[in-house]
């Protein structure tokens, strides 16, 4: 199966610690998401997970291969990334953007096989984007186009996916949507999710498991309703928090001094 | 994009046969025409042998030579606007022409003592681009870390450098100082069947190259990081199509000096016609540039003659009001 095996996994800068001694095992078919204070090294981590970082000592496997040894190809089938500012190049349409993600399959000297465009078809359906299809990927708002990158991330048809702040800037409907859709991928097809996230609420409500990490070291590690009612997360973040029973879900509330 | 080509296919058509038929000495087209057709054994050449001479001898190479060199400059610019994601990025990005001026100077103002343009200062030239563009990269390229920016930055200290070198040799050689000048503005006017066969094996291979990247600078467009999420093996593709582009561009520069112009403009009149996939504006550039630069250089042979202007003032002459006209039709360039 393809899990995310993390072991001892550090990450330095000169000689800045930016992730250190990290060890995680996520189960395949989980969400597991990472929150912690700016600067806790989130980005680094997720960054490092989807190969695009050398880890300084420790590894990061998947499937019991670790990614450092992975082909760029390889690793592309493996694992796909959504980073938090996608380039959003301009005078591409919708349907080449999302093709990108098959890259890995047909190479960069021949053009998409039937199966190819097949796949990157059903995508577009899945995510709803067939009528953006011909649209200049610079026209789309904000909600479309982060629909379209998740595309181009399920057109690379990996077992993971590695999200960045998926859901920065994009309104509260579309936030819970593209969250959603995740969620059903994780269901239904049994996708691995490892997701950055700043809500806490939604944090808790969407993944299986939350790592809260702080100065690139795991705090708190556990099921998303204990991690969320913690004491230490507050400290961490350095502010009063509350949770909130609504309807069953957790919500976290900032209260001030 | 199949109406362009095919109307790149017949400009470049065109090009040819105004490039032999054009000059100074009158012949009719369709005796060039017949004379072409006997050198493949159709018929009998009608040309004199003076005449035939001319057009096979002195005309021919030259167009051939504005054939390869037009393709060749704007096919590198189009790359290297491509892998450096940078509008302004033209085939002299890297120090190609600066270090090629030098070479050009010395072997002008040293090798021919002051009086003529030795031989060998193609090889001259040719040596010093390439070892602008290995310093640069040296500099620039070689941290797997460091990105395309770096090598930009380092691109412009060395062509500030080698200029700086260069204008210190000419200067100290005033009465060579006209024949440098000529040369670093370009010219195709000492075009022959030889500098044809020294510079065809270079272009021809290192078009080839630049046009296969196409897909892979479709993708890059995404950046660096993208491009290696999904699976781009990105600095091996950098420095394979800037290895074709400098190369080319090198054996280009070495034959013709400096054409300025076609590398920035012709990939811009491209994209503005077929759009932003480099699948696309590669291969169109190589036949728009090959006959952009034909005609320019009739242009050039023709309207003072029998003295001619540089090539470079005709590119960016006719160049630069079609770019504007295009331009201000057309959204903003994009990369």
């Amino acid at each position: 199966m393809s899990g995310v095996e993390l072991v001892a996994l550090s990450v330095h800068v000169g000689k800045k610690a930016l992730v250190s001694d990290v060890s995680l095992v996520i189960e395949a078919g989980t969400w597991c998401t990472v929150v912690g204070p700016n600067g806790a090294g989130k980005t680094t981590l997720v960054e490092t997970i989807a190969g695009l970082r050398r880890p300084s000592s420790g590894s990061v496997s998947i499937g019991d291969v670790s990614v450092a040894d992975m082909s760029d190809r390889e690793r592309a089938r493996t694992v796909a990334l959504v980073p938090q500012h996608p380039v959003v190049p301009d005078g591409m349409t919708v349907y080449d953007y999302v093709a990108l993600g098959r890259i890995a399959y047909h190479g960069l000297f021949r053009p998409p096989s039937v199966a190819d465009r097949r796949i990157v078809e059903s995508v577009l359906e899945r995510l709803t984007l067939g009528e953006f299809r011909d649209r200049d990927v610079a026209t789309l708002s904000g909600g479309e186009r982060q629909r379209m990158v998740l595309g181009r991330a399920f057109a690379q048809s990996t077992m993971v996916i590695v999200l960045d702040e998926p859901i920065t800037g994009l309104d509260l409907r579309h936030q819970m949507e593209l969250l959603e859709l995740l969620k059903s991928e994780v269901a239904d097809c049994g996708l691995t999710v490892v997701a950055t996230l700043h809500d806490l609420t939604l944090a808790g409500q969407f993944a299986d498991r939350l790592v809260l990490l702080d100065r690139g070291e795991v705090v708190l590690d556990g099921p998303a309703g204990v991690v969320v009612r913690s004491g230490e997360l507050a400290s961490r973040y350095g502010m009063n928090l509350r949770v909130v029973d609504v309807d069953g879900a957790d919500v976290v509330v900032p209260v001030r001094h | 994009m199949g109406v362009v080509a095919g109307l790149c296919v017949v400009g470049l058509g065109v090009a040819v046969v105004v490039g032999l038929v054009v000059g100074p000495t009158s012949i009719g087209t369709w005796r060039v025409v017949g004379s072409a057709f006997a050198h493949v054994g159709l018929g009998h050449s009608t040309l004199t042998s003076l005449q035939s001479t001319i057009v096979w001898q002195l005309r021919a190479p030259r167009m051939v030579l504005g054939l390869l060199a037009g393709a060749m400059l704007a096919v590198a610019g189009g790359t290297y606007q491509g892998v450096f994601r940078n509008p302004l990025a033209d085939p002299y990005l890297l120090g190609v022409a600066a270090g090629a001026g030098l070479g050009a100077t010395f072997a002008i103002v040293n090798v021919g003592n002051g009086v003529g343009t030795p031989s060998w200062t193609p090889l001259l030239a040719f040596v010093g681009a390439m070892a602008a563009v290995i310093v640069t990269w040296l500099i620039g390229g070689r941290s797997s870390r460091s990105g395309a920016a770096t090598l930009i930055l380092a691109g412009v200290a060395v062509s500030s450098l080698l200029t700086s070198a260069q204008t210190f040799l000419q200067q100290q050689s005033t009465g060579s100082i006209a024949r440098v000048y000529i040369w670093l503005l370009g010219s195709l006017a000492s075009a022959s069947w030889h500098s044809v066969w020294m510079v065809l094996p270079y272009v021809a291979v290192c078009v080839v190259v630049c046009v296969a990247a196409g897909r892979a600078l479709d993708v890059m467009s995404v950046g660096e990081e993208e491009s290696r999420s999904l699976g781009v093996p990105v600095r091996q593709v950098r420095i394979a199509v800037i290895a074709a582009s400098s190369l080319g561009t090198a054996a280009v520069v070495s034959a013709v000096g400096l054409i300025g112009f076609v590398g920035i403009i012709v990939p811009h009149i491209v994209r503005l016609l077929v759009g932003t996939s480099y699948r696309r504006i590669l291969p169109i550039s190589v036949l728009f540039g090959a006959a952009f630069l034909v005609l320019a250089d009739t242009i050039a042979r023709t309207v003072l003659a029998p003295s001619e202007l540089p090539l470079g003032v005709v590119t960016a002459l006719v160049g630069a009001p079609v770019f504007v006209l295009i331009l201000s039709l057309r959204r903003p360039v994009a990369v």
